[in-house]
């Protein structure tokens, strides 16, 4: 690509108007994750103005916290779950949205339409659904003294329903920009060649979406991953914990009992869990995948 | 699929005109109480125009910062390009819980706690990485005749930014600003935790706070909630193309 | 940086004219000026206003009242950040029974010892209300009004209360299978902190003590069979599946209805049965929980306790006081029954004549008031309750066996307790 040719002075523009960003980014991001690594190696209970460096004993303690480990577990079920189920009804969305030439616009706008709505609101509005007396949800299901939020084993797939329902629509729509960008020359040539609906899936669609499929199952899954807004408000990671995501886990052991010591060794564990799961994934399915 | 989008929230929205948040089907008048129980017993008004400000002055510090670093990004030559998109793209990646508690501290330290810039500046962070992908993939796709162009007029690299490539660059700019005010709008974590007097929180954290002593509020929660998401969704509406655009730009050309 | 300057400035723009900077609006520098930080209460606020009217008069003090958010858990959460800031901008403050210890641990209430020495304190008020406020024999709060942990029933199907756990699931039972109800006996199951309170009103129940000499007393028998117990209800049908996803409403709604027969709740409980729409109006009785061996239980102590701000200025702390004496006096113990139903802590309002013909339903929970028994009094109950909160959830719900989650439990709180490294 052709460029304007260098002039002394460009570079100085150039590096005063980059400056900005990347002191905002290094200043409230880089040096909080290099404090909170800090903050993990001492016992700091804020409310009694204790503060002292201790070294790994936050993380020993960690590799011993069965609840951290179980919250581990719940936060990857959820991220696995939710990820495969977005997909697979994004795409089918996608379908839709690729198939109806006349009401594209209008469907658009209303798959945007969860997307938009805060999470918080997301939640409320399920957890209402849920609710065993009023809720809409609650009473269309065939169940008998069933509570969706308040039992073990419920809880976490009413949890996995509500981030479906408020993902799936950002999926629907990077997939459908991939499905655009696939030829119809090549339906057209399957078609000559007597390929039916499912083979001309399996072949033509699948292969030309999959680098979209790839960047939008990570993009979803980091953020999966890092889950908060929408289990704090239907269960705060109850009951019994069993809903409890390292994020929850990490805020509560911070915000709500003040040990701000082995809550930041929490939250860089969740750090370093989520940079690995980013790893694997990129591993996986190879970078040429991600151009 | 249009059930499944938007049934869940209109029938919140048509259980906030009725008593007690009932779901429709059920007995009871269809009233606008709800309404004036959240404004009148509650701070809601001024939860509101805190959230307003906060997502407005996130939005125009994170376009500002973001388009000047974008255009750097797409147009010019300078060492430290890989070392900026590095650290976005990892900041992109932040788990926030991660940071909170340092920034707790500091913002405890500054007196920054329930105050507008306590949580403008962090939001401004997380929203960055976000704006300046979109805007370096808007700015690519500008001509670099144009900026050539004024160049040779004799304006300054800033100058040409200003004069020239902003105003063509115009769709862009207003794209990202609209997902910056929808992310800052929505956001819970930071407000929960650099936030605690009721008039200082913003709608998110409100709503997720809004219990009353022994009961779950329902027909209020159904009413905040319908109040703080209009506006969205009618953004949403209004600018769809737009904001589909964005989100594709973010990621497929990734 | 010169952009997040200009910014910084635009924020400092907006935070007067929002009315939120920190310090709050310059009424705070008067000393005649009183703040006053507290949760909403239930119902018209007017009475209370007038009550605090009463005062201004009394004193000259002007008082402003500024809301706490409604929740306790985020309640405590505002306090852990603002009084740990040392935030001045309030002089008088409510704390819940269990946050007392801490708050005077971590320095930040006043000792009110001069003012309302222990010896008075316990004198006056009932036991356990008076056992949450004193720390060290020092008195760091005055009880507001209590709440305690109360056995329903509906009289029209059970005439007499029973006294032992195996009387009133053989009741439950029974009156399940005739038809009359859909469940037997409702309480606060999910995993929060009136879970706490139930389980250790059932400890209590079983000869447990729960806390002795500093330590949590959680992996014992008595707390073992408390918690089989309470599984046991589950299991046996006497209490529904979903009571474990209960919280107070969700157990009281039920039983409003008509669909329970026997419900543990607090106190307001009994108001809302009262009200003229109530199914099940004139067909309620209250008693004390049961025990194992039949001698009336202990229900858990709830409730609302003043204390004064530690950073309050020695100019206003002379008002603080008076209005926490006010406050607290026997005239308004019997005002907050009379106008919203609120137990008082003081043992001379229950002989009162006014109390017991306007408030007949709050007269009637004096034996359960006095023998009220606080949760463990230790500052580090809030570093307790999240650990408390989740293995009961999993005992109660069948997740973990009741040794386990007890066992559990017991190593989270030694941990917490003994201060040893994490």
């Amino acid at each position: 690509m052709a460029r304007p040719r260098w002039q002394p002075s460009d570079r100085l523009h150039a590096r005063a108007m980059v400056t900005p960003a990347i002191v905002v980014l290094a200043v409230v991001a880089l040096y909080p994750i290099l404090a909170a690594v800090w903050l993990s190696l001492q016992r700091a209970i804020l409310i009694f103005r204790e503060r002292r460096f201790i070294g790994a004993d936050n993380y020993n303690a960690l590799i011993h916290d069965d609840r951290f480990w179980a919250a581990a577990g719940h936060t990857l079920y959820f991220t696995v779950v939710a990820v495969a189920l977005e997909l697979t009804l994004g795409l089918a969305f996608a379908y839709i949205l690729h198939r109806a030439i006349r009401a594209r616009g209008l469907l658009t706008a209303m798959v945007l339409v969860p997307w938009a709505i805060p999470t918080v609101v997301a939640a409320k509005t399920w957890q209402w659904l849920y609710d065993a007396d009023v809720g809409l949800v609650a009473r269309a299901l065939p169940l008998q003294d069933v509570d969706l939020l308040g039992m073990p084993g419920w809880a976490m797939h009413a949890a996995i329903v509500v981030d479906v329902w408020k993902s799936t629509p950002f999926v629907a729509l990077l997939l459908y920009a991939g499905l655009s960008t696939i030829p119809e020359d090549l339906y057209r040539a399957a078609a000559i060649d007597g390929a039916r609906g499912f083979t001309t899936f399996t072949k033509i669609t699948l292969p030309n979406l999959r680098s979209t499929l790839v960047v939008t199952a990570l993009l979803r899954s980091l953020d999966a991953f890092r889950v908060f807004d929408a289990v704090y408000v239907l269960t705060e990671g109850g009951p019994a914990n069993t809903t409890e995501t390292l994020s929850i886990y990490a805020y509560k052991t911070l915000m709500r009992s003040g040990d701000f010591g082995y809550g930041s060794t929490l939250a860089v564990a969740t750090f370093i869990a989520l940079a690995l799961l980013a790893a694997v994934m990129l591993t996986a399915f190879g970078r040429q995948a991600l151009r | 699929m249009v059930v499944f989008c938007l049934g869940p929230f209109l029938s919140l929205a048509f259980a906030s005109l009725r008593p007690g948040g009932a779901p429709f089907g059920a007995p009871g008048e269809y009233s606008f109480d709800q309404y004036t129980a959240v404004f009148e017993t509650r701070p809601f008004a001024r939860v509101l125009l805190r959230s307003f400000v906060v997502a407005s002055l996130t939005t125009v510090a994170a376009v500002a910062l973001a388009a000047s670093a974008a255009f750097v990004l797409a147009k010019m030559e300078l060492r430290g390009r890989r070392a900026l998109l590095a650290l976005s793209l990892g900041v992109s990646m932040f788990p926030p819980i991660a940071i909170a508690s340092p920034l707790f501290l500091v913002i405890r330290a500054l007196g920054w706690r329930d105050t507008v810039q306590g949580l403008v500046v962090p939001y401004t962070t997380f929203a960055l990485p976000l704006a300046l992908w979109i805007l370096t993939s808007f700015f690519r796709e500008i001509p670099d005749d144009l900026y050539r162009a004024a160049r040779i007029d004799g304006c300054s690299p800033f100058g040409a930014f200003r004069r020239v490539v902003l105003p063509v660059a115009a769709p862009g700019i207003a794209t990202s600003a609209i997902l910056v005010f929808i992310f800052a709008w929505n956001e819970l974590l930071f407000a929960l935790t650099f936030t605690s007097a009721p008039e200082a929180r913003t709608v998110p954290a409100a709503i997720a706070l809004f219990a009353a002593e022994h009961r779950e509020p329902w027909g209020e929660i159904a009413a905040a909630s319908t109040v703080a998401t209009l506006p969205l969704v009618a953004i949403t509406l209004l600018f769809q193309r737009r904001i589909v655009r964005g989100l594709t730009a973010g990621a497929i050309k990734g | 940086m010169r952009r997040r300057g200009l910014f910084a400035f635009f924020a400092s723009l907006a935070a007067p004219s929002l009315g939120c900077g920190r310090g709050g609006p310059s009424r705070s520098d008067s000393d005649r000026t009183i703040v006053f930080k507290h949760q909403p209460l239930w119902g018209d606020p007017e009475p209370f206003r007038a009550m605090l009217s009463r005062f201004e008069a009394k004193t000259g003090y002007a008082v402003v009242t500024e809301a706490l958010p409604s929740s306790s858990d985020a309640a405590h959460q505002y306090f852990l950040t603002s009084l740990e800031g040392g935030d001045a901008s309030f002089d008088v403050l409510v704390a819940d029974v269990v946050w007392v210890p801490e708050f005077a641990r971590a320095g930040w209430i006043r000792d009110l010892s001069e003012v309302f020495p222990s010896a008075t304190i316990r004198g006056d008020f009932v036991e356990g209300a008076a056992n949450g406020v004193i720390v060290d024999d020092r008195t760091f709060a005055v009880p507001w009004y209590a709440d305690v942990g109360l056995l329903y029933r509906r009289t029209d199907l059970v005439p007499d209360a029973p006294r032992t756990y195996d009387d009133l699931a053989r009741e439950a039972l029974a009156v399940k299978e005739r038809g009359a109800v859909e469940y037997g006996y409702v309480w606060q199951g999910r995993q929060y902190e009136g879970l706490v309170c139930n389980v250790f009103e059932v400890i209590w129940g079983h000869g447990g003590a729960a806390f002795e000499n500093g330590r949590l007393q959680l992996d014992v028998p008595e707390a073992r069979d408390a918690l089989r117990t309470m599984r046991s209800f589950i299991e046996r049908g006497v209490s529904p599946r979903s009571v474990t996803a209960m919280a107070e409403e969700e157990s009281r709604r039920p039983f409003q209805a008509g669909r329970a027969a026997f419900m543990r709740n607090w106190p307001y409980a009994l108001v809302e049965a009262a009200r003229d729409d109530s199914p099940i109006r004139g067909k309620v009785a209250v008693s004390s929980l049961p025990t194992r061996d039949g001698t009336p239980g202990h229900g858990t102590l709830g409730g609302y306790q003043l204390a004064v701000n530690a950073a309050v200025t020695p100019a206003r702390f002379d008002g603080a006081v008076a209005l926490v004496e006010h406050l607290t006096s026997l005239e308004s113990n019997i005002s907050m029954a009379v106008l919203y139903g609120r137990n008082p802590p003081r043992r001379a309002a229950y002989a009162s004549d006014e109390l017991r013909s306007r408030a007949p339903h709050v007269a009637a929970v004096e034996e359960a008031i006095t023998g009220a028994r606080p949760r463990p009094v230790t500052p580090y109950y809030a570093l307790l309750a999240d650990t408390l909160q989740s293995e009961l959830s999993a005992a109660v719900s069948g997740i973990r066996t009741p040794e386990e989650a007890l066992q559990r439990a017991q190593r989270a709180s030694d941990r917490i307790m003994g201060m040893g490294a994490r």
